[in-house]
């Protein structure tokens, strides 16, 4: 076949997809921490693997085989549960961090392998990037900034391995547990900033007020005795003892209309307003109080781990 | 941080057609009371296959290039799922062999066959892994992140220079599971000198 054309594209292509695949798989690593097949890694920073989260079932030390075959200790540094990724510390890891992709490698149609390491061999499936979603509302209600969803199969191991391009480097961590079940990558860019925190913190900040709440929607009466730009609210149906909104001074039944001057029409846009608070940092609550406007100030608390009530 | 730099686009739509045309001359459909499957010419009058899609001393037809042949199976290794099938008037190019030892995963690799009973009928995907032994380290399996379909049983999976990689046995999890080249050439050398002594 090679021998009646000298330039085969397809040879170019195999050819160039292997050598990704065997480069990153350099710094693709098993994690042996639940039963049966190990999980996937990836070395992406020296001394720091990256995994996701669902698939390391222990804390503390795990045993991690590297590329070449030898067994390491790895510390469980954190957890995040809204990208579902998992941080360990591995002192003994000295090579270099998997290299990046272009960020051009990860269009919609881009080709793309996934790679993994589930026991001593690396595996690959291969192929393109389907959907490149914004704003990826997780099952736990946390946004996810941005999330790729993949065409190629989902193989075990596949979750916590690396997304590679075609031409090599590393896109994101792949997971399966974001589309229930189907491909799915974190990107790279949103991988980054848990890393940072869960190594300087051991946990990702979430703030945190105290309160549950439910759409509702305001009379034209109210809208305009108020002169509200909109006719939904929140309307306060529990609240944590001693937490922020507790301690701000919220009651059960009061009328979330706007935090900060954004109005608040569904649970989520909270969760966005909550997001955006700084370390230290307070919320500037417009609240309706039988049919009366009162603005209170929250001063959100960090909690350790991340859950959808606000 | 190295960055790698992304390719320029690549025009492969005809060399997988080039790598299809080749196909159809070497792999054969085969017609069997079990339902039969695909099967590749392995040299004059040889033609390999799984022995699941044959049964021994059962009428079989295998067609090729337009032409049916009426055909014997020779051997069977059934620890293999492979079968070696004597048909004298069938005659086509032989395809290579490829080392199982110079696999790479994520290599491109094509499985040509009849799935569902569409004839002649190529899948692209990739390769996700050898399988070997754990005694004695050969290769057992290759396992490719390709779609398969009954009918593909018996047919060939390829590399992008139309080396033959394995021969389509089952899926598995989803993934091909394809017994290696290597393997199915041990077979049936075996299988011709056992008939030659």
């Amino acid at each position: 076949m090679a021998s009646d054309n000298d330039t085969n594209t397809l040879a170019e292509l195999s050819s160039q997809l292997s050598a990704a695949v065997e480069q990153i798989g350099e710094h693709t690593v098993a994690i042996h921490a639940r039963r049966r097949i190990p999980s996937s890694g990836v070395i992406w920073r020296e001394g720091v693997i990256v995994s996701a989260s669902h698939t390391v079932r222990r804390d503390g030390d795990v045993r991690v085989k590297l590329p070449s075959g030898d067994d390491v200790v790895a510390h469980v540094v954190g957890r995040d549960a809204a990208t579902d990724l998992v941080v360990l510390r591995a002192p003994e890891v000295k090579s270099p961090p998997a290299p990046r992709a272009d960020v051009n490698a990860a269009r919609v149609g881009s080709f793309v392998l996934a790679v993994g390491r589930p026991g001593r061999t690396v595996t690959a499936s291969f192929g393109i990037v389907s959907a490149d979603v914004d704003g990826w509302r997780s099952g736990s209600g946390a946004r996810l900034d941005r999330v790729l969803r993949l065409d190629l199969a989902v193989y075990d191991g596949f979750s916590g391995g690396p997304l590679i391009a075609a031409s090599g480097g590393v896109i994101g961590i792949d997971n399966s547990a974001f589309a229930r079940g189907g491909a799915a990558a974190l990107p790279a860019s949103v991988v980054d900033p848990v890393v940072d925190e869960l190594l300087t913190r051991g946990h990702i900040r979430r703030p945190f007020i105290g309160v549950g709440v439910h759409p509702v929607a305001l009379g034209s009466a109210v809208v305009e005795r108020n002169d509200l730009s909109h006719d939904g609210a929140l309307v306060v149906v529990s609240l944590a003892e001693g937490e922020a909104a507790d301690a701000a001074g919220i009651l059960l039944g009061d009328l979330l209309i706007a935090v900060d001057g954004r109005p608040l029409a569904r649970p989520s846009d909270l969760l966005d307003a909550l997001s955006g608070v700084s370390e230290g940092g307070s919320l500037r609550a417009t609240v309706l109080r039988g049919g009366v406007p009162h603005e209170v100030t929250i001063e959100p608390r960090d909690r350790d781990r991340g859950g959808a009530a606000a | 941080m190295t960055t790698v730099p992304a390719v320029p686009p690549y025009g492969i739509g005809s060399d997988a057609s080039r790598l299809a045309s080749m196909l159809r001359r070497t792999v054969v459909e085969i017609r069997s009371p079990v339902g039969g499957g695909a099967g590749i010419i392995w040299g004059r009058g040889l033609v390999v296959t799984n022995a699941h899609c044959v049964r021994r001393d059962a009428p079989l037809t295998i067609e090729v290039n337009g032409e049916t042949h009426s055909v014997k199976s020779v051997a069977f290794a059934c620890d293999h799922d492979l079968a070696l099938l004597r048909a004298p008037s069938v005659a086509g190019p032989v395809l290579e062999l490829r080392d199982p030892d110079t696999l790479r995963p994520g290599e491109l690799v094509f499985a040509y066959g009849h799935p569902l009973g569409v004839s002649h009928a190529l899948a692209m995907g990739a390769l996700h892994g050898v399988v070997r032994d754990e005694r004695t380290g050969d290769p057992r399996y290759i396992a490719a992140d390709i779609r398969l379909a009954p009918g593909n049983s018996g047919g060939p999976l390829v590399d992008a220079d139309g080396k033959l990689v394995g021969v389509n046995s089952m899926i598995v999890g989803g993934l091909g599971v394809a017994i290696p080249a290597s393997a199915v050439q041990g077979f049936v050398t075996r299988a011709v000198n056992l008939r030659a002594a």
